[in-house]
């Protein structure tokens, strides 16, 4: 039988990680919510205002963007926010997948108490992020593709894990800020300060599981390996960013030649404190986890 | 929505097979050459992670949005099947 993910190597449970899940679930339980009697969903939203904060577009700093008039940036800023959105709807139909092939398994019983909750508070965010799509513009379709990782089959637990963790602590950057923008409208604000307070638990309990998991392979993976793991991880970092340089989005909000215009953003120097700005945290605890051996994210490929 | 075959012919797909092998290689400057039947899959040649970069210039070069519904991971397996399956469409417009 496979080691549960919560045993070290002696086959003794972590008390810390038992710890987390039983506050985790906890927390879970006081602050339920209904999702579905929760929102105000107002006909429409103001289509001439700011739909994202200005700083978090893509755009934002960069000569291309400096070009432009404010209301062509707020247009952009609606058709980011809804690719932001759609990248979720995408995102978590993967946790789902991932998480869904692995409770209630051998290696994952400890967890899966905490799992049932993630998965039912998954899909109720992916409910109220195609429900924001669908009412005030579209879902934009997944541009993911998956082929083969890394080719290290005893990691593949690990790099489950860490993806998820990064997407979500990259979408937790930008629900920080517009749950509490006052230029946003308040259902913007709503959603975003609603799936922040969840989400503080899932990143604990993905930075919980990642260390564990990692821990593991440092017992049993050489240097190579060890470091394929973070050159692959460091890669879909710089993929999962430059995933909001969307050429649909910029059509949509009426630019010209928009595949142009996403190479411009990416050649930009501004895009790299973009990325900065939106990997901060998530480097920082790959790094100060010894799973990164510095902070160095691959640059963007404009072509 | 058109078959998928191994052997291109139109003008079209020579034109397009060149950008595709064009394109790879200037991510794998490693290669001196791309055979069109490659599985640049198993040769990761084409990954998860650089195949948003490829799938724009595809759409670029096609001017045409591709949806990954209606495609999968098969139809990116050669440079061959990448010109049959969304070169091949571009012909018979």
């Amino acid at each position: 039988m496979p080691p549960d993910l919560a045993a070290d190597a002696t086959g003794a449970t972590d008390e810390r990680f038992k710890t987390v899940l039983d506050r985790l679930i906890t927390m879970s339980q006081r602050d339920y919510y209904d999702p579905y009697t929760l929102f105000d969903w107002p006909e429409s939203l103001p289509e001439d205002a700011w739909w994202m904060s200005p700083e978090l577009l893509t755009l934002h700093n960069t000569e291309y963007g400096k070009t432009l008039t404010e209301k062509q940036l707020r247009a952009v800023s609606r058709w980011e926010s809804l690719n932001f959105y759609s990248l979720n709807v995408h995102g978590i139909r993967e946790l789902l997948t991932e998480m869904i092939a692995r409770i209630h398994t051998d290696e994952f019983a400890l967890p899966s108490e905490y799992f049932h909750h993630v998965i039912g508070e998954e899909n109720e965010h992916m409910w109220f992020f195609a429900k924001f799509c669908l009412n005030y513009g579209r879902i934009y379709p997944n541009r993911a593709m998956a082929f083969a990782g890394p080719g290290i089959p005893e990691a593949d637990h690990f790099l489950v894990f860490s993806r998820l963790l990064i997407f979500e602590e990259i979408v937790d950057v930008f629900n920080q800020k517009m749950g509490v923008d006052d230029r946003l409208h308040p259902t913007i604000q709503q959603v975003n300060q609603v799936h922040h307070q969840d989400e503080s638990r899932h990143i604990a309990f993905g930075r919980q599981a990642v260390a564990l998991l990692h821990a593991r392979l440092r017992d049993t993976l050489g240097q190579g390996e060890l470091a394929e793991l973070e050159r692959y991880l460091k890669q879909y970092m710089r993929s999962s960013v430059d995933s909001m340089v969307s050429p649909a989005v910029y059509r949509d909000a009426g630019l010209p030649e928009p595949y142009q215009v996403r190479r411009a953003v990416l050649a930009d120097p501004a895009h790299e404190d973009y990325t900065r700005t939106v990997l901060r945290r998530s480097v920082s605890f790959m790094v100060n986890e010894k799973i990164f051996s510095d902070d160095r994210i691959p640059p963007a490929c404009p072509n | 929505m058109p078959e998928l075959t191994n052997e291109p012919t139109t003008a079209t797909n020579t034109v397009g097979i060149a950008f595709i092998v064009d394109y790879l290689l200037t991510k794998r400057p490693d290669l001196d050459s791309i055979d069109p039947d490659l599985d640049l899959i198993e040769s990761r040649v084409l990954d998860s992670l650089g195949f948003v970069n490829f799938l724009y210039a595809l759409e670029e070069h096609t001017g045409r949005e591709i949806s990954l519904d209606q495609v999968s991971p098969e139809d990116f397996r050669t440079v061959n099947r990448i010109a049959a399956r969304f070169l091949h469409d571009v012909a018979n417009d």
